[in-house]
C-alpha cells in the first residue's frame, strides 16, 4: 500500500464519520478566520471587544480558540504546516520558540494601518505587540508587610509565607532571574538562586503549578506569590485580598505579541485582526476595567493599577533577552524539579 | 456465539484501537528513538536519559508507589461500602449509588480547588484538629504524599465501586442468609460466598484505580505540588514546556510499560481466580 | 447479616464504621464545591460569607454564559457520541474475551487497557501527530475517537467484570434451544451484564466529558470544550461559574440516576 492510497483511505473514512458532525464545519469562507487567544479573562476581552470591531471595520468573523501560548506552540508544531488556527498571541519564551521552529508567515508592519501608534520596536518581521505585561510580588496585605524587593522573598518572615513556581511560564522564568540577581547571580549564571531556595525551601508553604496560585492564594495557604498586574486587578475585582508591589529594583516588564500561523489561508483578515486589536479604541476599552490590559498603543493611558503613565515608560522597566533565556530554559527547568524535588 | 467465532465480536475495538491508537502509539515510539520528532536521525540519548537517570528512575518508582498506595486506601473504604449497598434496602442503596459517583460529577478543575479547602494551612483538617487540641500548629498536609493519596482515594473510589457493586449484585441475598442459617461466621460467609463473586469487580477495580492514580496528571501537579515528582508531569514539561518531543515520549512509554505490567499481572490473576 | 451472631459483632461494626468513613471521603469535597457555588463573595471563596444563588442565574444566563453553553453542548455532545460508541464496542471484546479461555485473550485484554496508562497529554500530542501526516486537520470525528480510545478501556474493564461470571452453560442451552445469537444476547447475555454495560457507559461519559488533555490538541475553535474553558476561568479569576457547573452536572445526574434506575428496572421485567 502507497503511502498515498492509505491517506486516501483514511481521508475517506473519516470523511464519512466527520459527515455526523456537521455542526462542526471549519470556518473557510470569506471573510472570517480563528485566532488562537489564551483561556480565562483574555478570551472574555478579545470576544466582547476585538470581535465586534473587527466585524464593524472589516466585515471579518473570528472564531477564538482558547489555548494557552505553549500549548499553541506545541499544537501548531504538532500539526506541521497544517496551520490549526490563523493567529498566535504569545509571550516572549514561546515566541522565540516559534521563531526558532519557523512557525510563522513573515510579517509585514507597513501592513498594519495603526503601526504608528505603536513603540518603535513593536512591530517587526515576525509580529507586532498587541499588549505588555508587568511583573512584579503580589502580596496579601492584610497578612503580610509589602515586600521591598526580590532579595525579601529570602527572608524567612517572607518565605514562610512564599508560592513559588518553576521556570514553567513566562512570568515565573522572568521573576526567578531576578531573584537570583538579587542574590547575586544573573541570567548567565543561576547557581546562587538555587543556593538561597535550598536555605528558605523548609519554610516556603507551596511550590505549584501556576494554575494552582489563585486558589492557593484566596485559602490563605501562601500570602506573597510572584505574577503580573493583570492577574492582580482581576483578583482584586473579585474581592481578593491582594496588592502589587513594586520591586525596588524595578519591576519587569514584557510584551504580548502576535503573529500570523505559518500556512494561514486567511492572511489578509489576519493582518486585519492585528491591526484592530492595536487600534486606540480597542485598546482603550480593554485597558478598562473589567479587561484592565496594560496598551501598546502610545494614545491610550494604562489603568490605575498598572506603574506606568503611558507605555513609553516601558524603557524604564527591567527587560530580558529572550534568545539568550531560551537555550537555557530547559536545563534550568530540569534543575528546579531536582532541586525542589523532596 | 460459539467458542471459536467469540473473537469476532472484539473485531470492532480490535479495528479502532489499531488506527486510532497503536498507530499514534508507533509513531510515539519511533519518536523516542530519534533527535527530534522529524524523525531525522536515530538517537538513545532520550532512553538513556530516562534509564540512565537516578532522578527519573524515582520519579518511576515514585509514580508506581502513588498508584499502589491508592489502590490499598481505595480497597480499605470501598470494599466496606460495598457491602453496606450488598445489605442495604432500596433507598439506602440509591443514596449509595450517588454518593459513589459524586466524585466524577464535580470537574477536575474544581476539584483541585476543593482539596485547597480542605488539606491547605488554614483548612478544613487542621482548623478542625486545631480547634479540638489535637495539634498546636498547623500541619503540612497540602503537597504532601498523604494528601495527595487521600485526594485520589476520593477521586478514584468511583472506579473501584462501580466495578464492584455491579459484580456483587449478582449474588442472591438469600444465599448470605442460608449461609449464616447453616451456621457459618460472617468472617466465613465473606471469604467463601461474598469474595469469589466479587473477584472479578474487585480486580476490574484495582486496575482502573492503579491506572488512573498513576496517570492523574491534574491532581498529581496540583494537589501533590511541585516537591513531588511523578512521571506525567515530566512527560507534560518535556512535550508542552522544553518541546524535547523524544524524551516527552521515552519517559511517557516508560510509565505505559510499567504501569501496564502491573496491570496485566493483576487480570491474569483475575482469570485465574475466576477459574479456578 | 440480619441474624447477626455476637461473634460477628465486631466484624460487622468495622465494615460498618469504614463504610460511614467512605461515605464521608466520597461526599466531602463535593459538599464543600457546592456549597462554595452559593457563596456571596466575587471569587471562589471557603468558607463562604453567606448565600445567593446568583451564580447559577449568571451560569444560565444566555448572553454572559454563551460561550460556557456553546461549550457545555460541544463536551455533552461528544461525550454521549464517545460514551455509545466506546460502551458497543467494549462490550463485544469484553464477551469475546469472558468466552474465550486461549492465550490471546489475555494478551488481547492487557492491549485493550493500554490506552489506560498512557498520559493522555502524550497520546493527544502522538494522535494530533499522527493524523497531521495523514493530513486530516482536527474535525469532530478525530475528537471522537480519540476520546472513545480513552473512554473504552473503562468500559471494557466494567462490562468485563460482569461478563466475567456468565455461566456458559446458560448460553449453550438458549443456543442449542434454538434462540439466534442476537436473541441469546439481547435476552440472556444483555439483562445479566446490564449493570456493567450501564456503568461501563457512565464511566465512558464522564471520562470524556471531563477530559482535558486529549481536548486539548484535538478540538479545535469550532469544538471548544467546556473543561478546557472552565480551567481558563478558573485560573485567571476564580470564577464561581466554575462551582455553578459541577452543581449543576451533580443535580443532572442525580435526575439521570433515578431515570437509569427506572431503565435497568424496565430491561429487567422485560426479560423477566
Amino acid at each position: 500500500m502507497t503511502t498515498l492510497s492509505r491517506r486516501t483511505l483514511m481521508g475517506a473514512a473519516l470523511g464519512t464519520l466527520g459527515a455526523a458532525g456537521l455542526p462542526f464545519r471549519a470556518a473557510q469562507a470569506a471573510g472570517s478566520m480563528t485566532a488562537a487567544v489564551y483561556p480565562g479573562g483574555w478570551d472574555e476581552a478579545l470576544r466582547a471587544v476585538l470581535a465586534p470591531a473587527l466585524k464593524q471595520a472589516h466585515g471579518v468573523d473570528v472564531a477564538f480558540e482558547p489555548l494557552f501560548a505553549v500549548d499553541q506552540i506545541a499544537k501548531a508544531r504538532a500539526a506541521r504546516g497544517v496551520a490549526p488556527f490563523d493567529v498566535f498571541v504569545l509571550d516572549p519564551g514561546p515566541r522565540v520558540s516559534g521563531m526558532d521552529l519557523k512557525l510563522f508567515e513573515p510579517f509585514d508592519p507597513a501592513r498594519l494601518s495603526n503601526r504608528a501608534r505603536l513603540p518603535a520596536g513593536y512591530s517587526d518581521e515576525v509580529g507586532a505587540g498587541v499588549a505588555a505585561q508587568v511583573v512584579g510580588i503580589a502580596y496579601n496585605p492584610k497578612k503580610v508587610a509589602r515586600p521591598a524587593g526580590w532579595r525579601d522573598l529570602f527572608k524567612p518572615e517572607f518565605a514562610k509565607h512564599l508560592g513559588l513556581t518553576g521556570f514553567g511560564t513566562t512570568f515565573g522564568t522572568i521573576s526567578l532571574i531576578e531573584m537570583a540577581k538579587s542574590v547575586g547571580g544573573s541570567e548567565a549564571d543561576m547557581e546562587p538562586l538555587f543556593t538561597e531556595l535550598r536555605k528558605i525551601l523548609s519554610l516556603v508553604p507551596a511550590v505549584a503549578q501556576p494554575a494552582a496560585m489563585p486558589g492557593l492564594f484566596q485559602q490563605g495557604q501562601i500570602d506573597i506569590m510572584y505574577t503580573n498586574t493583570y492577574t492582580v486587578t482581576l483578583l482584586k475585582s473579585r474581592g481578593v485580598d491582594i496588592e502589587f508591589a513594586v520591586p525596588e529594583t524595578g519591576a519587569a516588564a514584557f510584551g504580548t505579541t502576535m503573529h500570523i500561523a505559518k500556512g494561514s489561508r486567511n492572511i489578509d483578515a489576519a493582518y486585519q485582526y492585528i491591526d484592530t486589536m492595536i487600534s486606540t479604541p480597542v485598546q482603550a476599552a480593554l485597558a478598562a476595567p473589567p479587561y484592565s490590559f496594560v496598551p501598546v498603543n502610545t494614545e491610550v493611558k494604562p489603568g490605575a493599577d498598572v506603574p506606568m503613565k503611558s507605555i513609553d515608560d516601558l524603557r524604564s522597566f527591567v527587560t530580558h533577552d529572550w534568545t539568550k533565556i531560551n537555550p537555557q530554559r530547559p536545563r534550568w527547568i530540569d534543575r528546579f524539579n531536582r532541586e525542589m524535588a523532596k | 456465539m460459539t467458542e471459536q467465532g467469540a473473537w469476532r465480536l472484539a473485531l470492532p475495538l480490535a479495528l479502532a484501537q489499531a488506527a486510532f491508537f497503536l498507530a499514534p502509539l508507533l509513531l510515539l515510539a519511533a519518536t523516542s528513538f530519534a533527535t527530534d520528532e522529524n524523525l531525522g536521525s536515530l538517537s538513545l540519548a532520550a532512553w538513556a536519559d530516562v534509564l540512565g537517570d537516578a532522578f527519573h528512575l524515582q520519579a518511576v518508582l515514585n509514580t508506581l508507589r502513588l498508584g499502589a498506595v491508592t489502590v490499598l486506601a481505595t480497597l480499605l473504604l470501598a470494599v466496606p461500602l460495598a457491602l453496606l449497598h450488598l445489605v442495604a434496602g432500596p433507598g439506602l442503596r440509591r443514596l449509595i449509588l450517588l454518593a459513589a459517583i459524586l466524585p466524577l460529577l464535580t470537574s477536575v478543575v474544581v476539584r483541585t480547588f476543593a482539596w485547597i479547602v480542605i488539606l491547605g494551612r488554614e483548612g478544613v483538617i487542621n482548623s478542625a484538629l486545631l480547634s479540638t487540641g489535637a495539634i498546636a500548629a498547623p500541619i503540612p498536609l497540602l503537597q504532601t504524599e498523604h494528601g495527595l493519596v487521600l485526594a485520589l482515594t476520593q477521586i478514584e473510589m468511583p472506579l473501584m465501586l462501580l466495578p464492584l457493586i455491579a459484580a456483587l449484585r449478582r449474588i442472591d441475598p438469600a444465599l448470605l442468609d442460608a449461609s449464616s442459617a447453616l451456621g457459618a461466621s460472617l468472617a466465613r460467609t465473606l471469604r467463601k460466598v461474598v469474595l469469589p463473586m466479587a473477584l472479578p469487580g474487585l480486580l476490574a477495580g484495582c486496575t482502573l484505580v492503579f491506572a488512573s492514580a498513576s496517570t492523574a496528571f491534574i491532581s498529581q501537579s496540583v494537589i501533590g505540588g511541585g516537591r513531588l515528582a511523578y512521571l506525567p508531569m515530566l512527560v507534560w514539561q518535556q512535550a508542552m514546556v522544553v518541546f524535547n518531543w523524544p524524551l516527552a515520549a521515552a519517559l511517557a512509554l516508560t510509565l505505559m510499560g510499567s504501569v501496564l505490567t502491573v496491570a496485566a499481572a493483576l487480570s491474569m490473576l483475575g482469570r485465574r481466580a475466576a477459574h479456578a | 447479616m440480619h441474624r447477626l451472631a455476637p461473634a460477628d459483632r465486631p466484624l460487622a461494626l468495622l465494615i460498618l464504621a469504614l463504610a460511614v468513613i467512605a461515605l464521608l471521603v466520597l461526599v466531602g469535597p463535593v459538599l464543600i464545591v457546592l456549597l462554595t457555588s452559593f457563596t456571596t463573595s466575587q471569587a471562589l471563596r471557603f468558607p463562604p460569607p453567606g448565600l445567593t444563588l446568583r451564580w447559577y442565574a449568571e451560569l444560565f444566563d444566555p448572553v454572559r454564559s454563551a460561550q460556557i453553553h456553546k461549550a457545555a453542548g460541544n463536551s455533552l455532545l461528544v461525550a454521549f457520541c464517545t460514551a455509545v460508541l466506546s460502551t458497543a464496542m467494549a462490550t463485544g471484546a469484553a464477551l469475546a474475551i469472558a468466552r474465550s479461555r486461549a492465550g490471546w485473550a489475555r494478551l488481547a485484554e492487557g492491549a485493550f487497557l493500554a490506552p489506560l496508562v498512557l498520559p493522555g497529554i502524550a497520546f493527544g500530542l502522538a494522535a494530533l501527530m499522527f493524523f497531521s501526516w495523514l493530513r486530516q486537520p482536527p474535525s469532530f470525528a478525530l475528537l471522537v475517537m480519540g476520546h472513545a480510545m480513552i473512554a473504552a478501556p473503562f468500559a471494557l474493564r466494567t462490562v468485563g467484570a460482569s461478563a466475567a461470571g456468565l455461566d456458559p452453560a446458560l448460553l449453550e442451552s438458549s443456543a442449542s434451544l434454538g434462540a439466534s445469537p442476537w436473541r441469546t444476547f439481547r435476552r440472556v447475555v444483555l439483562p445479566l451484564i446490564m449493570p456493567g454495560v450501564a456503568s461501563g457507559g457512565f464511566l465512558a461519559f464522564i471520562s470524556s466529558l471531563d477530559n482535558v488533555p486529549v481536548s486539548l490538541f484535538l478540538s479545535s475553535a469550532e469544538t471548544d470544550m467546556l473543561p478546557i474553558r472552565l480551567w481558563g476561568m478558573m485560573e485567571t479569576s476564580l470564577d464561581v461559574r466554575v462551582a455553578a457547573a459541577s452543581g449543576v452536572l451533580v443535580a443532572v445526574a442525580f435526575l439521570l440516576l433515578l431515570l437509569m434506575d427506572r431503565a435497568v428496572g424496565l430491561v429487567r421485567r422485560m426479560a423477566g
